[in-house]
């Protein structure tokens, strides 16, 4: 009887230990989808200042960074114009002022998915605590029916 | 879900109807007097002025309300062009914008058009007719079992980590809430924890579950789900399978290999919503490859631009069958075209 008592609790445990795996597998999606959105949102701020910077720049030279730390002074051509890819794999020419403003509402955008991401992350967190939670649990009353059979 | 895309729908829409208002005002009719510039011919009788007769007022409530109006092209082209934006920057694939772009122009443009009762639902309606002609018909799972041969043998496809596993095991769970009886075919023997996954699933939702060693070749495995199904006389067969690139030529030979073996009744394609255009693009290129009987998109709550839910239909000509709105099995909704637009749009037909 004490046998089958503590294999059942061996299933539930190994039970409780796939829901853990799969749980850390969507964790683990959606942490790389948040790493993805932060990325975006960076590349666009970052863009966003060095549209402003061309702007202002004294006769349009910037630095261009080409790889390896490395960067050149480079002059452009047109400060005002700007190919941006706005979706569906389609770019246009926009103005500066419009391009930024695309920008500033594109990160608006991604913020607002990173706060989906984020809550569903927390959500998927929780549901794994409470399993770790059992899984202790489950352990400990193992490890007691372990000494009581000592 | 595609929050984004209704607000800029919501606001292409108001750019649509303001263009229309602004079309009846510059067409003011000659009877009314308003801007032809010409002197009315002097009537043979003078009459005495009714206190009836239409003020101003009347008049360009004659004119904004009531009056017939045609659209030129060029009333709309502005807006139009901000539609187009507004859809390409949702990520709604090229041929698909200019479709509907295209569709909302015939059905505006050209015609006699009475805009008293409501531009508003002129404009909607053409939204609506144009992104309903987009989305295609949808495909109704459970009435495509009821009306086939069971078991309806069902081979669930796409590329890595899309939750496709997942996806399985909430059609199972939606199957069985229809009260359909399921097998599930462990067919993903590749990723390793793939089996176990499904296997946690099934039992979870009290589904059999057919399954051989990690590293077995998976249409044996699906070759017995489909037997078990048939001796059990249980009317749907899931097969899950790896998740693959259409680029690797081994693992599409080996997709032609399962299809061949278990002689599927419907393929699905499963990718993620958040994917936008690249779900499109690649839905096209395995819909080339293998083919695809219809598609379903996953993650679609955490999708707020909505194009590749838009685009897909079009573009690979197969249906949108499912979409996947979070964690739970309860959390796929059949894709309903007419609710989804009116999501979108909300009421004004």
């Amino acid at each position: 009887m004490a046998d089958s008592i503590q294999q059942m609790d061996q299933r539930e445990l190994m039970t409780l230990q796939h829901y853990m795996k799969e749980y850390g597998q969507q964790a683990e999606i959606f942490v790389g989808q948040l790493e993805l959105l932060e990325n975006g949102r960076m590349e666009a701020h970052a863009a966003i200042e060095a549209l402003e910077a061309m702007i202002v720049a004294e006769d349009a030279i910037v630095l261009h960074q080409i790889g390896g730390g490395a960067s050149v002074k480079a002059k452009i051509l047109e400060p005002d114009k700007v190919l941006l890819s706005i979706g569906a794999e389609v770019v246009i020419e926009r103005s500066n002022k419009d391009a930024i403003e695309f920008l500033k509402e594109r990160i608006i955008e991604m913020e607002a998915s990173q706060k989906k991401v984020s809550e569903t992350l927390d959500r998927l967190r929780g549901q794994m605590n409470e399993i770790n939670k059992r899984l202790e649990a489950g352990y400990q009353q193992s490890v007691a029916a372990g000494q009581e059979q000592e | 879900m595609f929050g984004g895309l209704r607000e800029k729908l919501l606001v292409a829409r108001n750019r649509l109807g303001s263009s229309i208002y602004g079309a009846a005002a510059t067409q003011s009719p000659p009877e009314l007097g308003l801007s032809t510039g010409k002197t009315a011919p002097a009537p043979e009788t003078s009459k005495p002025i009714s206190p009836l007769s239409p003020t101003f007022v009347d008049k360009v409530r004659v004119l904004i309300t009531d009056r017939e109006l045609i659209v030129s092209e060029k009333d709309v082209s502005d807006a139009l062009s901000e539609l187009e934006m507004t859809l390409l920057e949702s990520d709604v694939a090229m041929p698909v914008s200019d479709a509907i772009i295209s569709h909302v122009k015939i059905s505006l443009v050209g015609k006699h058009r009475k805009i008293g009762d409501s531009v508003d639902a002129l404009v909607v309606g053409a939204l609506k007719s144009a992104l309903l002609d987009v989305l295609g018909s949808g495909f109704n799972l459970a009435d495509y079992v009821r009306t086939h041969n069971r078991p309806v043998k069902i081979l669930f496809t796409g590329v890595n980590g899309t939750g496709k596993t997942t996806t399985v095991a909430k059609i199972g769970a939606y199957l069985k809430k229809m009260g359909f009886t399921v097998v599930i075919g462990a067919g993903d023997t590749y990723r390793a924890g793939a089996i176990e996954q499904i296997g946690v699933h099934a039992e979870r939702i009290g589904i059999k579950i057919i399954q051989h060693q990690e590293g077995a070749d998976p249409s044996a495995v699906l070759f017995d789900a489909v037997q078990y199904a048939v001796s059990h006389k249980i009317d749907v067969v899931l097969a899950d399978t790896a998740g693959r690139f259409h680029t690797k030529s081994n693992l599409m030979s080996q997709l032609e290999k399962i299809k061949r073996v278990m002689k599927p009744d419907l393929v699905i394609y499963i990718d993620e919503a958040v994917a936008g255009n690249d779900a499109v693009i690649r839905a096209a290129e395995f819909e080339k490859t293998v083919g695809s009987d219809a598609v379903i998109l996953t993650k679609a709550d955490m999708d707020s631009r909505g194009g590749a839910a838009i685009s897909i239909a079009h573009t690979i000509g197969k249906p949108l069958m499912f979409l996947g709105t979070g964690q739970g099995y309860d959390d796929i909704i059949p894709f309903e075209p007419e609710q989804v637009v009116e999501d979108l749009l909300g009421g004004g037909t």
